[in-house]
């Protein structure tokens, strides 16, 4: 009986295949848009997940807690001293000043982003050097004057070919000279690429900040089940200055990218809008061919549910082929392409630009996320025409 | 050949493909992995909080210390003209 049943969906399913492919060129034509929806939605969907998973390991090792003053609403330097009036907080085991700006090269219309730190103060600094592709950290002395580490489209952009010094103006445009004592490695360019690190002493001068002035306090603290407390003590202490903790950081980095977003709406609605259009298409009614074909196999002894099943067939072969294919191809774009047809919006007038290496994770939710979107209403919206068709008589659908 | 037969052929075509990417994948993830250690001595040690994605506007280098209005704060009635910022959401707070 089972056998049967089976042999008889069988044979529906060829005659799915079968009307198909005498249709082609329709259904083929059917079948590459519908994949091109679907390797859109898959590919924002992979890329996004792949940046916020990177965001998510990497960010976890952030500072606890980052001070910054604020004034008439903008960043401002913050004063050395306020690390004075941070030692009366219980818990606080290292408050760390360090100077980070944007550098704008007129030349090479690109933005460095320039950080100024004794890098022994901080957690692991001692080890920074594993993570070089050569070279050493420059360390606070004034020997280390202009010695400064590198990230790889910086050495690229200065097309410094085996030279080691360069120059950057200060604001009063006299002139800078700088060494370069070692470079990021390649496998940190998602962190490194426009990074240019020195001392602090050497970005003071660089940007011409006032002596007892820095742009940020690194703050960290002995039991990390006490961030928020301490922030909240930091605040009332110093009411003037932001104070970002390390879960504030990493939860930006879980909802920076997502739906809600410029790109991400037009992604969302482009794929809606071809689904309405098929949906209306489809719901319009059923070509005058497709209700002949209906009506002949109803002469021939078909029953209506034998009909929607053909229908219901024709369907999912190509929704889930759509499916696969938009798919794959989203994984490859994304994987073997470095998501390149994205990144004229990723990455903008971006002059420095970082390898990507992603490999996102395709989960379940996901999956279903994307068939939500697009394999149940295209079913919908072939079934309920099909079967308002195939319960029509014979003989009006002939003209009978 | 019966067409099912041809279709579950394609299908099987389909299914070497899948795996073979799946197998690659899992290369990539353990070569990422490796990486993983450079990354978290590199983000401790010089206290970065951002991926260096897009480096063209302030805000979009460093979403995480920045305003939700700094795009807007260049000058009175200022719009935000950066296309990265089609592509990354303002932070919350």
């Amino acid at each position: 009986m089972a056998q049967k049943k089976l042999e008889k969906q069988l044979n529906i399913l060829d005659y799915a295949l079968s009307s198909l492919w005498r249709r082609r060129m329709k259904s083929l034509s059917l079948l590459l848009v519908f994949a091109a929806v679907i390797f859109l939605l898959a590919s924002f969907q992979l890329v996004t997940q792949a940046l916020s998973d990177k965001a998510k390991q990497v960010l976890a090792y952030t500072p606890e807690i980052t001070l910054q003053k604020m004034s008439v609403g903008r960043q401002e330097a913050i004063p050395l001293a306020y690390r004075e009036r941070l030692g009366g907080i219980f818990g606080i085991r290292r408050v760390v000043p360090r100077i980070w700006g944007y550098y704008f090269d007129e030349v090479r219309l690109a933005n460095y982003t320039v950080m100024g730190m004794e890098v022994g103060e901080m957690p692991e600094g001692a080890r920074l050097d594993t993570a070089l592709a050569s070279g050493a950290m420059p360390g606070p002395g004034p020997e280390e004057q202009g010695k400064v580490v590198i990230g790889q489209s910086i050495k690229k952009a200065l097309a410094l070919e085996g030279r080691t010094t360069f120059s950057l103006f200060r604001p009063d445009l006299s002139l800078k000279a700088f060494e370069v004592s070692g470079e990021f490695s390649r496998d940190t360019d998602i962190l490194t690429n426009d990074l240019m690190v020195m001392n602090l002493a050497e970005a003071r001068d660089l940007f011409a900040l006032p002596a007892g002035m820095v742009t940020d306090l690194c703050v960290y603290v002995a039991n990390p089940k006490e961030i928020d407390t301490i922030a909240r003590k930091i605040s009332e202490a110093l009411p003037a200055v932001r104070v970002l903790t390390r879960p504030q950081i990493q939860k930006t980095y879980q909802v920076v990218f997502g739906w809600r977003s410029g790109f991400g709406s037009i992604c969302l609605l482009a794929a809606l809008a071809a689904f309405v259009i098929l949906a209306w298409d489809k719901a319009s009614g059923l070509s005058p061919e497709e209700r002949r074909e209906i009506a002949i196999l109803k002469v021939l002894g078909w029953e209506t549910s034998d009909i929607l099943a053909v229908r219901f067939w024709e369907s999912v072969l190509v929704s889930g082929l759509a499916c696969i294919l938009g798919m794959t191809a989203a994984y490859i774009h994304v994987v073997y392409f470095a998501a390149s047809l994205f990144r004229p919006v990723l990455m903008g007038w971006s002059v420095l630009r970082p390898e990507l290496y992603l490999v996102p994770r395709l989960e379940a939710g996901d999956i279903l996320l994307i068939l939500a979107f697009t394999v149940i209403p295209y079913l919908a919206a072939t079934v309920i025409p099909a079967w308002r068709s195939a319960t029509v008589p014979a003989d009006s659908a002939l003209g009978g | 050949m019966r067409p099912a037969l041809v279709f579950a052929l394609f299908l099987c075509l389909l299914l070497a493909l899948e795996g073979t990417l799946f197998v690659d994948g899992l290369r990539r993830r353990k070569a990422e992995a490796a990486t993983l250690a450079q990354l978290a001595v590199v983000t401790s040690a010089l206290g970065l909080t951002d991926l260096a994605v897009a480096t063209e506007a302030r805000y979009t280098r460093h979403p995480a210390v920045s305003d939700p209005m700094a795009p807007f704060m260049d000058h009175p009635g200022a719009i935000e003209h950066f296309p990265t910022g089609a592509f990354w959401l303002p932070p919350p707070r």
